[in-house]
């Protein structure tokens, strides 16, 4: 409905002018790969946090690496340890990551021992010496590790409203002082509801620990985050010797850029099948090329990002059976160059084979592969190979996460060639048992068929979400340039998709025999 | 056993020397060494902890003590005091309350070493004396 001029006068300000006076939140860095993602940025400014979780799972890490990323010697971080872990004991193991400068220590990083307020005083006397320090020094972040030993202690002689209270003045008095804070303790998850300490808080990061199988999973969970949108749910998190590094379950393609509105159509490299596809592949479509072992679906995987290349269309291969040479080298055999581009940084071919690593860390490395070279087009030969590299216990996260990747890349215009192993029978054609089709736009089935005392190849469009694409099956040959598509329609041939098919027509002569060149 | 490589003993010595002819006022004969060990004390205690401190130098004091006999009268009190000092029983020549003050902080560093590394222990004696060089410490 349109509105009138006057109606148009009268309107209150726009978004923008009311949102001007809005209080700014600065967001600081966390310094762990992947976790400014999941916090929706990074960790406000001056906010009053907790880092919680079971024993070993990375608290003490994620507060040092957020302190060595962020404090400087104008700013720095006060490190208040109580009993869990003396600062000679930290700095002996916290030094092995790749994060710790020791420069830092003493002027942008200070260690304060609080140990002997904690054991001897009362919570007064602890929040009078944090207050002493913080005056002190002006710290930009203020770390307690742990706070749950000084709760602890607390609570033997003190009310939890006393506690309440002192939780409540130690936020407001740092706060006041623009500091940002980390509390971390050790807690249990059904803690959550009834401590004061959770309830004061302005972010609440819950390391976890779950055991899947013989595999252990790091997670990591923003229970709380006040004023900013986090990425809700539990993340993978690795420690390594770079410290902790986040997966978010997102990917971190929720911000990506939205594909083009008319999109194009992509050249298969096989001039027959662009034909089949209705002149091509769409472009930001993903389509899964599903047949048994030897009918060629590297070969078409292979043939998609070259013709890429040829395009100036920067390609990714993932690749988790055979090693990268091998592939480069097969390819050669087709007489397609993929060294070339690869030393232009046009083409990275991925082999990826972790054996341990969460999908999630798998598609990461993909991403960040597809961002390095600008990719266009991305082939992932094989899912099972994909599937089979993860550690079981991640196993059962596979689909989704192929889901959200799939979903995130495709929408802003990467287009995807999977491959899929398919076992051939001779009484039905499954086009996959990953029931992954959902996540396709587009499916090509090859399979062998028995014609004429050969076990030769046919090929079929099943499916095209983008538009028409032609229902004829078509026998194909691997030659020495790829996968080639011949022949028109078997018209004299039914049952095709049996893999035994029964012969209709009267044959007058021989057809020429499909093969290889030698 | 003393662990302290060269590098420690030297930089001992240098510390050792830059406490010499600062007494305390109550006991000119006071070592240098323990000089040098309360004044790094406030600074490792804010590492350790009071307790941490303690049992660090304890240990430092026990090894050295086994090569140094007028130190077995020596005790580390609480907070990291010094104790059972007044004047060792024989008399100590001035060299050798020198000589065995560098093993006994050689030693303490030693531990730091250990504990910490190299680095971090230089970065932390650094703090505590500026006006040291470290630049051409031994090495062999």
């Amino acid at each position: 409905m349109k509105k009138s001029k006057a109606a148009a006068k009268t309107k209150p300000p726009t978004k923008v002018a009311r949102e001007s006076g809005k209080v700014v939140i600065h967001k600081m860095p966390s310094g762990v790969r992947g976790l400014d993602d999941i916090l929706g940025g990074g960790i406000p400014e001056f906010s009053f946090n907790i880092i919680a979780g079971t024993p070993g799972c990375g608290k003490t890490t994620l507060a040092h690496q957020i302190v060595f990323a962020n404090a400087t010697a104008k700013r720095p971080a006060l490190y208040f340890t109580v009993l869990g872990e003396p600062a000679m004991k930290m700095l002996r193991y916290q030094q092995q990551y790749s994060f710790f400068e020791e420069e830092k220590l003493g002027r942008a990083i200070r260690f304060v021992n609080l140990a002997d307020v904690v054991m001897e005083k009362d919570l007064d006397a602890v929040f009078q010496e944090i207050a002493k320090q913080v005056a002190e020094v002006g710290p930009s972040l203020v770390v307690v590790d742990s706070f749950r030993t000084v709760v602890r202690k607390a609570l033997t002689s003190t009310s939890e409203l006393e506690m309440q209270g002192f939780v409540q003045r130690l936020a407001q008095f740092l706060t006041s002082w623009e500091a940002t804070t980390f509390l971390v303790g050790e807690y249990a998850p059904e803690e959550v509801k009834d401590n004061p300490v959770f309830t004061i808080a302005d972010g609440l990061v819950w390391l976890s620990q779950v055991p899947e199988r013989n595999s252990v999973v790091r997670k990591l969970q923003i229970m709380k985050l006040r004023g900013q949108e986090s990425v809700p749910g539990l993340h993978t998190v690795r420690i390594s010797e770079q410290g902790l590094q986040a997966f978010s379950r997102t990917l971190g393609l929720a911000a990506r850029k939205s594909p083009p509105e008319r999109r194009r159509r992509l050249s298969m490299g096989i001039p027959d099948l662009d034909a089949m596809l209705g002149g091509g592949l769409l472009e930001g479509d993903s389509l899964l090329i599903a047949g048994p072992s030897g009918t060629g679906k590297s070969a078409l995987a292979t043939q998609f990002i070259a013709e890429g290349l040829r395009k100036g269309e920067p390609g990714i291969i993932a690749v988790f059976e055979e090693r990268p040479n091998g592939y480069t080298e097969r390819a050669a055999g087709f007489g397609l160059d993929l060294k070339t581009p690869q030393k232009q940084g046009q083409l990275e071919i991925l082999y990826l084979r972790p054996l341990d690593l969460s999908v999630d860390e798998t598609m990461q490395e993909l991403l960040e592969a597809i961002q390095r070279v600008g990719a266009k087009r991305l082939a992932i030969d094989s899912l099972v190979g994909f599937e089979m590299a993860l550690a079981p216990g991640f196993r059962a996260d596979f689909r989704e996460s192929l889901y959200r990747m799939i979903g995130a890349l495709t929408g802003a215009g990467i287009t995807i060639l999977s491959t899929v192993e398919v076992e051939d029978t001779f009484t039905a054609m499954p086009f996959s048992h990953y029931a992954i089709s959902f996540l396709t736009d587009d499916i090509i089935r090859l399979r062998y068929a028995e014609i004429d005392g050969q076990l030769r190849k046919i090929i079929v469009v099943v499916k095209m979400r983008g538009g028409n694409h032609s229902k004829d099956i078509r026998e194909y040959v691997i030659t020495d340039k790829g996968v080639v598509v011949i022949g028109p329609r078997q018209t004299d041939y039914a049952r095709l998709t049996t893999g035994l098919p029964e012969h209709l027509g009267q044959r007058e002569e021989a057809p020429p025999e499909p093969k290889a060149k030698s | 056993m003393i662990r302290a490589t060269p590098q420690m003993r030297d930089l001992a010595s240098r510390l050792v020397t830059a406490e010499t002819g600062k007494p305390k006022a109550s006991d000119p004969e006071y070592p240098a060494a323990f000089n040098v060990c309360e004044k790094l004390r406030p600074h490792l205690a804010t590492l350790m902890g009071n307790e941490g401190f303690r049992a660090v130098l304890s240990r430092a004091l026990t090894v050295t003590s086994a090569e140094v006999k007028w130190l077995a009268e020596v005790q580390v009190n609480v907070g990291g005091a010094w104790g059972g000092w007044d004047k060792p029983e024989a008399q100590v020549a001035p060299k050798e309350l020198r000589e065995s003050g560098v093993l006994l902080v050689a030693q303490l560093l030693g531990l730091l070493v250990v504990f910490i590394g190299e680095k971090l222990t230089l970065h932390l004696v650094r703090d505590v004396y500026p006006e040291i060089s470290f630049e051409d410490l031994n090495h062999t």
